[in-house]
């Protein structure tokens, strides 16, 4: 699968935008006046150093971060125009370093994504069965479903709360670091099933710390430094020795991955003359 | 596993009902009618069974009848009510603080209803009844512990650290005015302060008879929130539910409980940390067992009364010293016990 290739597609106009986005932190501004189209049915990496903004922008996105100045449209309307349960079923969001109460299993997680869709007076149907069923198939967690989410490994986990996301049928998902304390192993795990996502169809915003690991599974790059955006476009394209430079303050030798075509960072090291080597921490 | 309970033929609308919970809920509920039924029957004069449910429906000796209703009825509605209370607000308190310690006893909403309603007992000037004062004393220790703490959310070990405080103030605010109060009036305060039944006022037992059962229907609409909450504030955004209002409104519930269940009883707090804890562990984790937690409430305070009045009788020890002996160790397990987290 070439998914490296990434044109954006002129009929398809993007789900998530960003119009002059500007979020702080109390006073302190963290985005200031940012502009961002995410493609549609792409995975979208949102990379940069520690400290750039990549999550509070992911936030913004989800409307769990009141912008200061601009605004965030979902197919061309202000997402604080949405109803709470309406975007819960249009955008799934899976924060950071998650946990669940003891002793919850996979199934009895997965079935919270279901929550949007039901109300007092439905409170399970059978198209809620069909789609919890789904979602563990989707994470490949049919074997484990009556198994405690603290008594499973830590992909394994992460896939049930993707799964979780899957559950809320919506095309958007945005997911914050899911890779996160993951092992290598594990890790690829989880890049599948979002690749898997994207190939079905779903829009993914996803926020990573790895450059490599963004280079390698994502269709679009977002890469940030102090609240910008620096460069956005197909990693083919936007990675360079000088943007790698930019964003970490490192020296590397960029390699194309012979698989995938896809940039490799290789011969990392820091720059001889670091410049304002504390700017952004 | 869940099970639907009823389903409309068209689909268009289901119930869905917890086995686990249901059989946990049943369970308490005949353990809660056995010790009910001991605390009617048992007492300085003891009376049979047959002869307490007879008295209860006005047959039988007019003693007989009298002791039962008038006496010990009164006494066992204060206690089940005040129970069910006292562990109902625990449970939304913990489960929207995400900690089995954020509890209304030891964030300080208990202190601050007794302070209210010691300081209109004692007489300082303060008109209003015992438990309108208690309910402004809970109002106002929360908001001045949510003050301090800047809001509940994350910081949750902020904003007990913070109760701790407020509540300790209040205490002291409590034991002053006992100090320097006339002797009868202080008398009439004491059973305030450690937590009794003996002197449930019978206002306060009407006000939480209405109030119980609406916090029960408002917990129960707020029951699929809160199970979501506990994940974190954003997971449960994420889902679509308004955190916002849902905290507030389990925050409302919960203060309004406890100073109604302070008024009737006391501080018995203690009871706020180990119903929703014996309800967790009898239940299952896919929800908030906020019923359970109220049946178990209920439980311990009935038992609590009985042993209280029993073990010593003639001499009868206040309820609320009863679940200090036993929920001193409780507390200690909670916190000491390997391999679990202190977070709901």
């Amino acid at each position: 699968m070439n998914h490296l290739a990434y044109d954006p597609p002129a009929d398809t106009p993007s789900p998530l935008r960003a119009h002059g986005l500007t979020l702080a932190h109390g006073r302190v501004p963290v985005i200031r006046d940012l502009d961002l189209a995410l493609p549609r049915g792409r995975v979208t990496a949102i990379v940069g150093p520690n400290g750039c903004g990549k999550s509070t922008l992911l936030a913004g996105l989800a409307r769990l971060h009141a912008p200061e100045a601009g605004r965030v449209t979902l197919d061309d309307r202000d997402i604080r125009d949405f109803g709470a349960r309406e975007l819960a079923r249009a955008l799934a969001l899976l924060p950071q370093s998650v946990t669940a109460p003891e002793g919850l299993t996979a199934a009895e997680l997965i079935r919270f994504g279901r929550q949007p869709h039901q109300g007092w007076l439905r409170q399970w149907s059978a198209e809620d069965a069909r789609v919890v069923k789904a979602a563990l198939a989707a994470a490949d967690l049919e074997a484990l479903s009556d198994r405690p989410l603290d008594a499973m490994s830590g992909g394994q986990r992460q896939r049930a709360w993707i799964a979780m996301a899957i559950a809320q049928q919506t095309s958007l998902l945005l997911l914050d670091e899911p890779t996160t304390a993951l092992d290598l192993g594990h890790a690829i795990e989880v890049f599948e099933l979002v690749r898997d996502l994207a190939a079905a169809g779903k829009t993914i915003v996803m926020v990573l710390h790895d450059l490599g690991n963004a280079c390698r599974y994502a269709d679009y790059l977002v890469a940030m430094r102090s609240g910008e955006i620096v460069a956005a476009g197909a990693p083919s394209e936007v990675v360079t020795r000088a943007l790698v430079h930019e964003l970490y303050g490192v020296d590397c030798t960029l390699l194309t991955d012979p698989g995938t075509g896809a940039p490799m960072l290789t011969n990392v090291r820091r720059a001889r003359a670091p410049k304002s080597a504390s700017a952004d921490t | 596993m869940w099970r639907i309970a009823a389903r409309g033929h068209d689909g268009r609308w289901s119930i869905l009902v917890d086995k686990r919970a249901t059989a946990a809920n049943l369970l308490l509920t005949g353990l809660l009618l056995a010790a009910s039924l001991a605390s009617l029957c048992l007492g300085s004069a003891s009376i049979g069974a047959t002869a307490a449910l007879r008295g209860l429906f006005g047959h039988g000796d007019a003693m007989t009848v009298f002791v039962i209703r008038e006496l010990r009825l009164t006494r066992l509605a204060a206690g089940l009510l005040s129970g069910a209370a006292f562990a109902l607000a625990g449970c939304l308190m913990q489960t929207l603080a995400r900690n089995r310690l954020a509890t209304p006893g030891i964030i300080g909403i208990d202190n601050g209803a007794t302070a209210f309603a010691v300081a209109s007992v004692v007489g300082t000037g303060f008109g209003l009844a015992p438990p309108a004062m208690a309910l402004a004393g809970a109002a106002t220790a929360t908001a001045i512990t949510f003050g301090l703490a800047g809001g509940v959310g994350t910081r949750g070990y902020r904003f007990i650290v913070a109760g701790i405080g407020v509540g300790a103030a209040f205490g002291a605010g409590t034991q002053l005015m006992l100090a320097r109060a006339p002797i009868d009036n202080a008398n009439t305060a004491y059973p305030w302060t450690v937590g009794s039944l003996n002197a449930a006022d019978p206002l306060a037992v009407e006000l939480l008879a209405v109030g119980l059962p609406a916090a029960l229907v408002g917990a129960g609409l707020l029951a699929r929130a809160l199970a979501a909450v506990r994940f974190s504030d954003a997971v449960a955004r994420g889902l679509g539910i308004r955190v916002g209002r849902c905290r507030l409104h389990a925050l409302a519930l919960a203060v309004l409980l406890s100073a109604l269940a302070v008024a009737v009883a006391g501080p018995v707090g203690l009871i706020a940390l180990m119903g929703p804890e014996i309800a967790r562990h009898l239940s299952s984790r896919r929800g908030v067992p906020l019923f359970g937690a109220a049946l178990a409430g209920a439980l311990i305070m009935v038992v609590a009364d009985l042993v209280g009045r029993r073990v010593l009788a003639p001499i009868e020890i206040p309820a609320g010293l009863i679940t200090s002996v036993v929920g001193a160790p409780f507390l200690l397990w909670i916190l000491l016990r390997p391999g679990h987290r202190i977070g709901a």
